[in-house]
C-alpha cells in the first residue's frame, strides 16, 4: 500500500504540477493528440460506415477490413512511421488513428443498416429524397450507435496515446516510461491513474454530448423500452 | 582468413600439443620467423569492437612469433572471465572501469581517473593470476556529442565550454537520465551546465539520433566509440573534468603468458591506440561490413607495427 501513498505524494509535490513536464502540460499534449487522431479518424471512419449502411453494400467487405486492422498493433504502426517519418507527432497520430478507424466504421455501418425498413419506406413515401432522408430521418435515429462507436474509438485512443512516450513523445505516458527508467515507480503509477482518469473523463463527457445528440422521441423510445435501442457494443 | 568457431574449438582442444605444429598453423606468421615462441589464446567480448581489439593484439602478437588462437565473440565478461581464470583463454581486451566494477564485484572503486582505475585493477587480478597492462588511450565510455554545426558556433571542444551557454542547448539522452549521477546531476554538479531543457530520448539508439537531425536537441548521450558517429556529423565533447568512468581499452591476460615480451608488444599497441582510431575501425566493420581481422591488419600497417 505504500505505493498509493507514495503517488498521494507525488500528486500533492507542487513542482509535479507546472514546467513542461507538469500534469498540465502532459494533460494538453495528451488531450491534442488523442483529439487529433479521433477527429481525422472520424473524418475517415464515418462518411464511409455511414454510406455503405446507407446503401447496404460491400459492408462486409469494409467490415472485414477495419477488423482486420484492429489486429494490428498499435505500437508496430508506430515504430514503422516512426522509421519513415521520423521524430515528432505525426508517427503517433498516424497509429491512433488507425486504431480509431475500426470501431467508428463498424458501428456507423450497423447503426444505419440497422434503421427500420419501415421507417426508410414511410420517408420514401411521404417524398423525402435520398440526402433528406438520410440526413433527416436515418441520421437521427442512428445517433446511439454511431456515438457509441466514436466512444470506443476515444477512449482507446487515450489509452493508447501512453505509447507516444516510447517514441519520444509527451503525454501522461511520459510518466509512465520515464518513471520505469528512473526506478521512481509512484511517478509511473500516477501516470498510469491519470491515463485512466483522462479515459473515464473521455467516456462521461461523450455520453453526454451523446444524449444532447439524440432526438428527444427516441430518448422517450429509450427510458421506457431501454432493451429496445440498449446500446450494441461491437468493439 | 576464415575462422570459424569450430576448428577454435578443435584447436583449444589440442592445446598441449600444439606448440610443435604451430609453424603449420600460423599461416600469416612473418616467414621468417624460425618457430613459433608459444600458443596464445585471445578472446573477445560479444561486439565487433571487441573482435577488432581482439584482432589487434593478436595480430601483433602473431608477428612478433607467437601462434595466436582467436575465440571472438566468445559472449559477455560473465563467460569470458571464468574462461580466462580456467586458462582457457589467455588474453582479452577489457576496458578498465568496467572490468574493474567486475571483479570487485560492484564495489564502486573506478572513477574517471585512468591511472587509478588501472591499478585498482591489477590488485583484484594479481590474486587470481591476471594482469592488466597499460591502459590505451582509446576509450568506450558514456560521451556528449554535439553536431558539427553547434560545435562551430559555439567554439566547442571539451564539457566545460558548455557551461556558459548550457541555458541555450537542449539535452537528450535516455528518461533516466535526470536521477543518474553520471548524467544530468553529473553534469550540473561536476560542469555546473544548466540546460534549458532536457528531452527523454533513449540511451544512444535511434531517437537520440533522429532528435539530432531535426535539432530537437543539441547536447546528445552517446558512447565514445560509436562506430556512425563521423557518418552523423557529432562530435564527441571531451571530458576534461573526468565525470565518466575511465573505460580505457586495456590487456587483460594471464600472468603465465605475460612475458617481457609479451608485454612490450601489447604495450606498443596500446601506445598508439586513439578512441578516434576505434571510431574509424568501428565504422568499418559495422557500417562498411569489413571483416575485423582485415580492418586490424590494415590499422596496423598503417601505423608501422609489421615494418
Amino acid at each position: 500500500m505504500k505505493i498509493l501513498t507514495d503517488a498521494l505524494a507525488w500528486f500533492t509535490d507542487a513542482a509535479h504540477w507546472q514546467g513542461s513536464d507538469g500534469i498540465p502540460t502532459r494533460l494538453s499534449e495528451h488531450l491534442q493528440l488523442s483529439a487529433e487522431s479521433v477527429v481525422i479518424g472520424a473524418l475517415i471512419a464515418l462518411p464511409l460506415g455511414v454510406a455503405l449502411g446507407h446503401y447496404g453494400r460491400f459492408g462486409n467487405l469494409a467490415i472485414n477490413i477495419s477488423n482486420v486492422g484492429r489486429a494490428i498493433p498499435s505500437f508496430g504502426i508506430l515504430v514503422i512511421a516512426f522509421q519513415v517519418f521520423g521524430l515528432g507527432n505525426l508517427p503517433i497520430i498516424l497509429a491512433l488513428t488507425a486504431l480509431a478507424v475500426p470501431p467508428m466504421v463498424t458501428n456507423s455501418y450497423v447503426a444505419l443498416r440497422e434503421v427500420d425498413p419501415d421507417i426508410r419506406d414511410a420517408a420514401r413515401g411521404m417524398g423525402y429524397r435520398e440526402l433528406a432522408q438520410l440526413v433527416q430521418v436515418e441520421l437521427p435515429l442512428a445517433v446511439p450507435l454511431i456515438m457509441a462507436g466514436i466512444r470506443t474509438s476515444a477512449v482507446q485512443v487515450v489509452a493508447t496515446a501512453t505509447l507516444a512516450a516510447l517514441i519520444a513523445g509527451g503525454g501522461f505516458g511520459r510518466y509512465i516510461v520515464d518513471g520505469f527508467a528512473q526506478q521512481d515507480y509512484p511517478k509511473t503509477f500516477a501516470g498510469a491513474v491519470l491515463v485512466g482518469l483522462l479515459a473515464l473523463a473521455t467516456e462521461l463527457s461523450l455520453s453526454g454530448v451523446e444524449r444532447a445528440l439524440v432526438p428527444r422521441g427516441i430518448r422517450m423510445l429509450r427510458a421506457t423500452a431501454p432493451w429496445q435501442s440498449a446500446t450494441f457494443k461491437t468493439a | 582468413m576464415n575462422r570459424r568457431p569450430g576448428s577454435a574449438w578443435l584447436l583449444a582442444a589440442v592445446a598441449s600439443v600444439v606448440v610443435m605444429v604451430a609453424a603449420a598453423c600460423g599461416g600469416t606468421a612473418s616467414p621468417n620467423a624460425p618457430a613459433s615462441k608459444g600458443t596464445i589464446t585471445v578472446a573477445g567480448f560479444n561486439f565487433p569492437e571487441s573482435s577488432i581489439l581482439a584482432e589487434l593484439y593478436g595480430q601483433a602478437l602473431e608477428h612478433g612469433g607467437y601462434t595466436i588462437n582467436y575465440k571472438l565473440l566468445l559472449g559477455t565478461r560473465e563467460v569470458i572471465a571464468p574462461a580466462i581464470q580456467s586458462g582457457q583463454i589467455d588474453l582479452y581486451p577489457g576496458y578498465a572501469a568496467t572490468d574493474l566494477e567486475f571483479y570487485n564485484k560492484g564495489a564502486g572503486e573506478a572513477t574517471g581517473d585512468v591511472t587509478a582505475t588501472a591499478a585498482k585493477l591489477n590488485s583484484h587480478l594479481s590474486s587470481i593470476g591476471l594482469v592488466a597492462l597499460n591502459p590505451s588511450a582509446a576509450v568506450d565510455q558514456n560521451a556528449f556529442a554535439v553536431t558539427k554545426a553547434t560545435q562551430a558556433k559555439y567554439n566547442l571542444t571539451t564539457l566545460s565550454d558548455l557551461a556558459p551557454i548550457g541555458n541555450q542547448l537542449v539535452l537528450g539522452a535516455g528518461p533516466e537520465c535526470p536521477t543518474r549521477p553520471f548524467c544530468q546531476p553529473g553534469l550540473q554538479n561536476t560542469y555546473g551546465i544548466h540546460f534549458k531543457d532536457f528531452k527523454p530520448l533513449d540511451t544512444d539508439g535511434p531517437l537520440t539520433r533522429a532528435a539530432f537531425k531535426n535539432g530537437t536537441i543539441q547536447v546528445g548521450l552517446v558512447f565514445s566509440s560509436d562506430a556512425d558517429l563521423t557518418q552523423l556529423g557529432l562530435v564527441v565533447l571531451q571530458d576534461d573534468k573526468h565525470l565518466e568512468n575511465a573505460d580505457n581499452v586495456i590487456p587483460i591476460l594471464r600472468q603465465k603468458v605475460a612475458t617481457d615480451d609479451v608485454k612490450t608488444i601489447l604495450n606498443n599497441v596500446d601506445a598508439k591506440l586513439t578512441t578516434t582510431d576505434l571510431v574509424t575501425m568501428n565504422a568499418q566493420v559495422e557500417l562498411l561490413h569489413q571483416d575485423a581481422d582485415a580492418v586490424a591488419k590494415a590499422y596496423l600497417q598503417q601505423h608501422n607495427y609489421f615494418a
